[in-house]
């Protein structure tokens, strides 16, 4: 059982004065730690443009020894988006970095629109020499192609590494519910493992039971390991009518001891929604990492992060 | 090489195709059997909005070709669920033995926003001496990588001593040659192998026919063959843009060939057939298919207009 205290809002984009494309959306935030600061990678958006929203890369940096304070915000978008018909010329959305040797990696979910749904997703890769202050794309397309039994929308990746081999988890879309004419997609949890972080192995099976329905959506499986087993903390919500109290994203957890085989158990993972504020209709999300000896947990909130993310931190653990 | 051409063989709007098909046999491709050959081939119906959704039928011949024995009446292979790759159509399909299986490597298409489509290879299995097809999954075996970043369509499949070879084409750009104009697209041909003709190793990128007209030359539907010690393909090339209303920048046939399956020679001058001076091929060629058929070698391609009014045929002399 986990139990985590919640420190508060950490970082809300409206409240900045900043940048147009910073305008709202503070989603997804995923950390490497340098010397004095914590860069906090995250997907913001510029207000819509006919209804419609487009995805982009940035960054916090956090002064090491009080989280709370920011000390800088990047300025521009620090990836670019696709060129005309790849599958991320409308957004860039979530994004999970990684530093390796002197590179930091991020991958991502790219967007696109389509006629009769109204997007597809898929993970791409890009790659940093400049500590993530720019990001290039060593292609144009994918790093992980759709297959047989992943047709569509391949979303949320979260990179990490474990034992010198790479995982991704990512979520996959099993089908689009009609909708009448507002289609939504069903997407589960699914991984790749890879010696290079370029080729990928899928396992090609879902990793996490369902609770709320069979079309349970879930996303954002983001795992650690800690005292001797690997520990996932995803978000996962109903398909349909999410922005109803209840309905919306929440965090799960699941166990497990290698990698391929998950006990989910949603109550040990010692967060949820608040009573008031921020994050009390929905929290997603979840980044766990350790700094300086402590576990902390980022997350989104209401409106899967339009006001921003805050952190937690872990009071306690027990098996 | 040197064909002779026998002439257009099948027109659609001459028969009640399925799925309210009303024109278009685009990119015959023929399954032989004992007493006939099967020529699969993509034709349309127009959707509710006005736009076309490609469905594959076939038509079944003597073979001698001057015969028609029977044109399918049902669906062959349904198009995909909501949201899949081969939502908006199938075009083209390559059908082929394996053992005691029928496999269909099809050419899945999908509409988007910014430009037109975007498309996919699946496979579907048929147990039925190619009736009917199922879908292995609602999903691509090759699709969009790093380096081939969209369109990657037209797999046409043959084993080799054991080995699954795929030749296809992937896109490279999406251009426009004015504002007004809707992007077109540039593709180019590459190859893939295979153990068991579903997990695919692309080249990723690479191109196996040298350009010819520019660096925007699109390449489309290789289609190869072994005759004695030497592999034989043809493919169709065209401009990348302007070439639906100019024939000077349409579909013609291109050839290459190789005997190590890795290094191809381009070799147009020896095709051995191009456009007619008159009639149904005038203007251009396009989605060749080659094919044995009792000891001899054929040539299925469309004419003008992509194939709107059929497809014709060409036996080898030598």
């Amino acid at each position: 059982m986990f139990k985590w205290e919640k420190l508060g809002q950490l970082f809300n984009p409206a409240t900045q004065n900043g940048s147009s494309w910073m305008h709202e959306y503070a989603q997804a935030p995923s950390v490497v730690v340098f010397n004095d600061f914590v860069r906090v990678f995250f997907s913001s958006r510029p207000a819509p443009e006919n209804g419609q929203y487009v995805s982009r890369l940035g960054y916090i940096d956090l002064k090491r020894d009080d989280l709370f304070e920011i000390i800088n915000i990047c300025k521009d978008p620090i990836l670019p988006l696709g060129e005309l018909g790849t599958f991320d010329e409308f957004g860039t959305y979530p994004a999970s970095v990684i530093k390796t040797g002197t590179e930091i990696r991020a991958y991502y979910a790219g967007w696109t629109r389509c006629e009769s749904v109204p997007f597809n997703a898929a993970i791409g890769l890009a790659i940093s020499n400049d500590n993530g202050e720019t990001f290039h794309k060593p292609g144009q397309g994918p790093v992980i192609p759709y297959t047989l039994d992943e047709p569509f929308v391949m979303g949320s990746p979260k990179i990490r590494r474990f034992n010198d081999t790479w995982y991704l988890w990512y979520s996959a879309g099993k089908k689009w519910i009609a909708n009448d004419g507002k289609p939504q997609p069903v997407y589960k949890i699914r991984m790749a493992a890879s010696g290079d972080g370029i080729h990928w192995t899928k396992i090609g099976r879902d990793l996490i039971n369902d609770v709320l329905e069979e079309n349970e959506c879930q996303a954002s499986a983001d795992v650690f390991f800690y005292e001797g087993k690997y520990h996932m903390f995803f978000s996962y919500r109903y398909n349909l009518g999410y922005r109803e109290t209840g309905r919306g994203y929440n965090i799960g957890y699941a166990v497990s001891d290698d990698l391929l085989t998950w006990k989910r158990n949603d109550q040990r993972a010692g967060i949820t929604v608040s009573e008031s504020g921020w994050d009390s209709e929905s929290v997603s999300y979840p980044f766990v990492f350790e700094l300086d000896n402590t576990i902390y947990m980022l997350h989104q909130g209401n409106e899967i992060g339009r006001y921003g993310f805050g952190l937690a931190k872990l009071k306690s653990y027990n098996q | 090489m040197k064909w002779k051409k026998l002439g257009k063989i099948f027109d659609p709007t001459e028969h009640k195709l399925p799925n309210n098909c009303f024109e278009f046999a685009q990119s015959p491709q023929a399954l032989v059997f004992d007493n006939f050959v099967r020529i699969y081939f993509s034709t349309r119906e127009k959707d509710k909005t006005g736009k076309y959704l490609s469905h594959i039928s076939f038509v079944d011949f003597d073979k001698d070709f001057q015969t028609i024995l029977n044109v399918s009446v049902n669906t062959v292979i349904p198009l995909g669920e909501l949201g899949c790759f081969d939502e908006h159509g199938i075009f083209p399909i390559n059908v082929v033995r394996d053992k005691d299986k029928i496999l269909a490597y099809t050419t899945g298409w999908n509409r988007k926003v910014s430009v037109s489509a975007d498309a996919s290879i699946g496979l579907a299995i048929s147990n039925d001496n190619g009736t009917t097809f199922r879908r292995s999954g609602p999903g691509p075996v090759l699709t969009a990588t790093l380096n081939e970043p969209f369109l990657v369509c037209d797999g046409f499949v043959a084993i080799f001593e054991n080995v699954y070879h795929m030749w296809y084409i992937f896109g490279t750009e999406w251009t426009t040659a004015t504002k007004e104009e809707a992007p077109d697209r540039v593709y180019k041909i590459s190859h893939a192998v295979s153990s068991d003709g579903i997990n695919w190793q692309k080249e990723e990128g690479k191109r196996i026919i040298p350009d010819k007209l520019d660096a925007q030359e699109c390449q489309a539907l290789p289609t190869v063959i072994r005759h004695g010690d030497t592999y034989h393909m043809y493919f169709c090339y065209r401009h990348a843009t302007g070439f639906r209303k100019n024939k000077e920048r349409g579909y013609r046939v291109g050839y290459a060939y190789s005997r190590d399956l890795i290094n191809w020679t381009r070799d147009d001058e020896n095709a051995g057939i191009a456009c007619s001076k008159e009639g149904w091929d005038s203007d251009m060629m396009c989605y060749p298919c080659i094919f044995k058929c009792d000891d001899k070698v054929y040539l299925l391609y469309n004419g003008n207009e992509f194939g709107r009014w059929g497809f014709g045929i060409a036996v080898l002399e030598h």
